[in-house]
């Protein structure tokens, strides 16, 4: 491949159970307005030259969401393209618009509230098929506990592993000024919370959040002359697994082990075990943290619980941002992860850096127990 | 088999599907529907670097890429840019109800507005060939206001006897 | 920066269009469109590597709906995105394509555009992009009478009335001699006056004749590598370039800039196009009306005063004319919206690989050119080509 791509500044807000002070607009301005004077990028000829932009219709209640903002994003006369996905999705789409030739610089940006429906899962409902899985009551939530049975029912991991996710997410979390939920926890606390779809309990699944993540990603020579810290994407990779979830191996990692190998063939790496100086997991739900750890190849197959007791997150710097389960949206649980990945790699992450921290795999998922994968390889 | 060319009937699944929501309005629409509501005001907001009003008021000057911060009330006359009468009777997504028709919707250019930013909404007139662009209209504000863009009832055509006090931004 | 590798079009396939297509449920009626494409393309779903996929997602409520429609496009396994922008949303797909060929991340592409409109309510869906805050009880789906009013006012009444129905009927013309077409009227030019007079007005001077269908159908395209091209004798149509040109989200008629002219100059200034009539052998337009049909082909033209009327009135735009617009019958004989702009896309690849059957127009085809439309009037526009195009360098930045 001639081309190469980078991460050239992020920005996040800060994510937030319901921001009803601002509206979807207001809440991506912010980070526009951010990166741009990270860069001191303007929109057109000469600077960004194209906007990706991640939102989803069904959460906005808007036909065309991303009609919402173009203005914001510079597509006034200009050129914008929605991702409809996890934000992972949309750092692949953004990154083949560079590596193409077709763009030199682009903005990448993505909204969503999840405060403003009256529940998440009546909108993850609607992604089930009207005749078949809607009729039982299938949701984003009901797909993951089934998914939560298989795994810890296959791999033995416990509900007190699971208590001692969460416990240690919320540490990381409190070092994150951008993460959700911050306040400290005992795996008493967690074992306690309300069960909400066996064996999901209140405290298992990430919270209810509104967000907003951008990023400008540019080709090398735009990179260095817009940054001296690119990060550079070295491995994409994605991943459908089929739909019907009785087809599926739950327990398994069909989809995420195939979008984990094409991100590391283009990436040149073999042993991923200790080939990453970091980690950022789409845990939307606490078993996903050892369940995607396998997938990702961190350990071997079948052995999360394994990999959770010798202390594997915190071996292999696992979610020091505090994960998704410190709460994104989830259609930017896998966005916020690059991120995360990008701010580490610049040196940026304060009291959660990871020293002199080289390349990073950062993971995003998307449909009904993490039926379309994502996985990103990102260096400095 | 006589049972092979018969065509089998074809089961439709009958779903309403609905999700209630709670938009925010933020600061800026906010403030406009606040205006709206309480004082019968019609504020635009305005691109500090061109000067274009934006009505209904939006964060950002799609043109110039920065806030629009500035904030102008614009008197509620004008002059018709352009029109739609519509025969098709359509649901209101709002309340699920088919619209009665016809009905006019009107793009006005209220007096003073500075670039495209017509305020859109219905026109309440009896005569539909009274209808035609550059034709001088007013707001009708509803009696009671509740912080949304209903609290604009419709325009009305503003009759030569009971024109007081006309804008000065009137097309020529 | 140049562009990395150059990608062509092999393949398509429609699934039939039709007002009701209650005899499949989605995934069937998606893989009905995938199952031609590959067989045109005379490959293997093992071949593809990579599936887009795109609609809107409150015409038929589904979310994610790629997650479902997986049972019918076989991704499972593979890589794929979903993108959607509106009724842009087809040749949206295209250009992502055509990136992520041209990237080196996938070698072979299959776009999938769908609708299937009979599921929801069109104009009410249509109507919910509009701003929760303000125009929702306002707007009436895509339905407008300030395109036909823009003509009248410039040209006449007559004029252009009789301009926008003489456009209707070529495009019945064509769609008669298309077998995938929706709607095939079998309009006569003799009754072109009481035709439109008989036909409910919807709004203004637009009336049901004019308007484009309403169809649920599904379209597929297949897009190669340079490499992938040669290596399976495929019979290509090369992706040029293309221009995407957004606005933002107020409706503002009149004194509004064109959306269709500026893509249609940046485009043609960056593929060397001076004389568009001359350079291009034909256009597949997304004309939602007849009358913003009539109204763009001046701007896409880029022409001035009323040469655009004259091209209709002279018969230049039928299919065995000079500049032939539409040979498919266009969007107003078909329009699953999630598909239509890739059906543009799909037909102008057609008649570059000289595949187009009944309605492959009589001149040879060199380069022919795609244009989608969506949102609050955007723009973006393909061109392709017969000839294997030069990697040029990117000039916009």
């Amino acid at each position: 491949m001639a081309n190469r791509v980078a991460i050239c500044a992020v920005a996040q807000t800060k994510f937030e159970a319901c921001k009803r002070d601002v509206r979807t607009q207001g809440l991506l301005w912010e980070v526009v307005k951010d990166v741009r004077a990270q860069t001191g990028l303007d929109f057109g000829p000469g600077g960004i030259a194209g906007a990706v932009t991640v939102s989803d219709d069904v959460f906005d209640a808007r036909t065309i969401s991303d009609g919402a903002v173009t203005d914001l994003v510079g597509a006034h006369f200009g050129s914008e393209e929605k991702v409809a996905a996890d934000g992972a999705q949309g750092v692949y789409y953004a990154a083949a618009t560079v590596l193409s030739g077709h763009h030199d610089v682009v903005l990448l940006a993505g909204h969503c509230k999840e405060s403003q429906p009256a529940s998440r899962n009546m909108v993850t409902h609607l992604a089930f098929d009207p005749f078949y899985t809607r009729p039982v009551g299938l949701d984003y939530l009901c797909a993951a506990a089934l998914q939560a049975q298989a795994y810890m029912a296959r791999s033995g991991v416990s509900e007190t592993q699971l208590a001692e996710v969460v416990v240690r997410a919320r540490q990381w979390a409190a070092r994150n000024p951008v993460a959700q939920e911050t306040a400290a926890v005992t795996r008493e606390e967690v074992l306690a919370s309300p069960m909400i779809a066996d064996p999901i309990r209140e405290k298992f699944m990430y919270p209810v959040s509104d967000g907003a993540i951008a990023m400008i990603l540019a080709s090398e020579t735009h990179a260095r002359r817009l940054t001296d810290k690119p990060v550079w994407i070295t491995g994409l990779g994605n991943c459908y697994d089929s739909f019907f979830l009785g087809e599926r191996d739950l327990a398994g990692n069909f989809a995420l082990e195939r979008a984990a190998q094409r991100a590391y063939a283009m990436a040149g790496v073999s042993a991923p075990e200790t080939a990453f100086d970091l980690a950022e997991i789409a845990d939307q739900y606490a078993h996903q943290l050892p369940q995607y750890a396998e997938g990702l190849g961190l350990c071997p197959e079948g052995c999360g619980g394994r990999w959770l007791d010798e202390g594997g997150p915190d071996r292999q710097r696992v979610n020091r941002s505090g994960g998704m389960i410190a709460g994104n949206p989830l259609i930017l649980g896998g966005l916020a992860r690059v991120a995360e990945a990008v701010i580490q790699l610049r040196d940026e992450a304060g009291e959660r850096q990871v020293a002199h921290a080289q390349r990073a795999v950062a993971q995003g998922a998307t449909g009904p127990a993490g039926q379309l994968q994502t996985v990103v390889v990102l260096e400095r | 088999m006589a049972e092979e060319t018969s065509v089998p009937e074809r089961i439709v699944s009958r779903q309403v599907l609905a999700i209630p929501q709670r938009f925010s309005t933020g600061p800026v629409m906010g403030r406009f529907l606040r205006e709206l509501r309480d004082h019968k005001r019609i504020m635009a907001n305005k691109c500090p670097k061109c000067g274009r009003h934006q009505l209904p008021p939006r964060e950002v000057c799609a043109v110039c890429h920065v806030e629009a911060t500035g904030w102008e009330e614009l008197p509620p006359e004008g002059a018709i840019r352009d029109f739609d009468v519509v025969y098709y009777a359509s649901p209101d997504p709002l309340t699920g109800e088919t619209r009665q028709v016809p009905y006019v919707l009107c793009w006005v250019d209220l007096d003073g507005t500075q670039g495209d930013a017509p305020l859109w909404h219905l026109l309440n007139v009896e005569n539909l060939a009274e209808v035609r662009r550059g034709v001088r209209v007013r707001v009708v504000f509803a009696d009671e206001r509740h912080g949304t863009t209903e609290d604009i009832r419709h325009f009305e055509i503003i009759r030569e006897e009971a024109s007081p006090g006309a804008g000065t931004g009137a097309e020529s | 920066m140049s562009k990395n590798r150059n990608a062509a079009i092999i393949g398509s396939g429609m699934s039939e269009f039709s007002s009701h297509r209650e005899d499949v449920n989605q995934p069937e009626m998606i893989h009905e469109a995938v199952i031609e494409a590959l067989r045109d393309a005379d490959i293997a779903l093992e071949d593809v590597d990579c599936l887009l996929h795109g609609n809107m997602e409150l015409f038929e409520m589904v979310h994610q709906p790629d997650m479902w429609h997986v049972l019918g496009d076989g991704a499972r396994g593979k890589s794929g995105l979903r993108l959607t922008t509106g009724g842009t949303t087809g040749i949206t797909l295209a250009c992502a394509a055509d990136n992520l060929v041209a990237s080196g991340l996938h070698d072979v592409v299959l776009a999938i555009g769908f609708e299937k409109l009979q599921e929801g309510h069109t104009t009410g869906g249509i109507t919910n992009m509009a701003d929760p805050l303000w125009g929702r009880s306002l707007q009436t789906g895509a339905l407008t009478g300030t395109g036909a009013q823009k003509v009248i006012d410039e040209f006449g009444e007559e004029r252009a009335k009789l301009a926008a129905m003489k456009y209707r009927t070529i495009m019945d013309e064509h769609a008669m001699r298309n077998e995938k077409a929706h709607r095939r009227l079998r309009l006569e030019r003799q009754y072109i006056k009481e035709t439109a007079d008989n036909s409910p007005p919807l709004v203004g001077e637009l009336r049901m004749i004019h308007m484009c269908s309403q169809s649920d159908g599904a379209c597929a395209v297949v897009f190669a590598s340079e490499e992938k091209v040669r290596a399976l004798g495929a019979n290509p149509a090369w992706i040029v370039d293309h221009e995407t040109v957004h606005r933002e989200e107020t409706m503002v008629f009149g004194s509004m800039l064109s959306t269709q002219r500026a893509a249609a100059e940046r485009l043609f200034a960056r593929a060397g196009i001076a004389n568009p009539r001359g350079d291009i052998d034909v256009f597949e337009m997304y004309d939602p009306s007849a009358w913003w049909g009539v109204d763009w082909l001046r701007d896409f033209l880029l022409l001035e005063g009323d040469e655009h009327l004259k091209m209709i009135e002279n018969d230049e735009i039928v299919l065995d004319g000079p500049f032939p617009v539409n040979p498919s019958g266009g969007v107003i004989a078909s329009n699953p919206i999630g598909a239509t702009a890739l059906v543009r896309v799909a037909e102008a690849a057609m008649q570059v690989r000289g595949t187009a059957g009944a309605h492959q127009v009589s001149k040879p085809v060199r380069r022919a050119l795609a244009s989608g439309f969506g949102g609050t009037l955007w723009t973006v526009l393909m061109l392709l080509s017969k000839e294997k195009p030069e990697r040029r360098v990117n000039t916009h930045g």
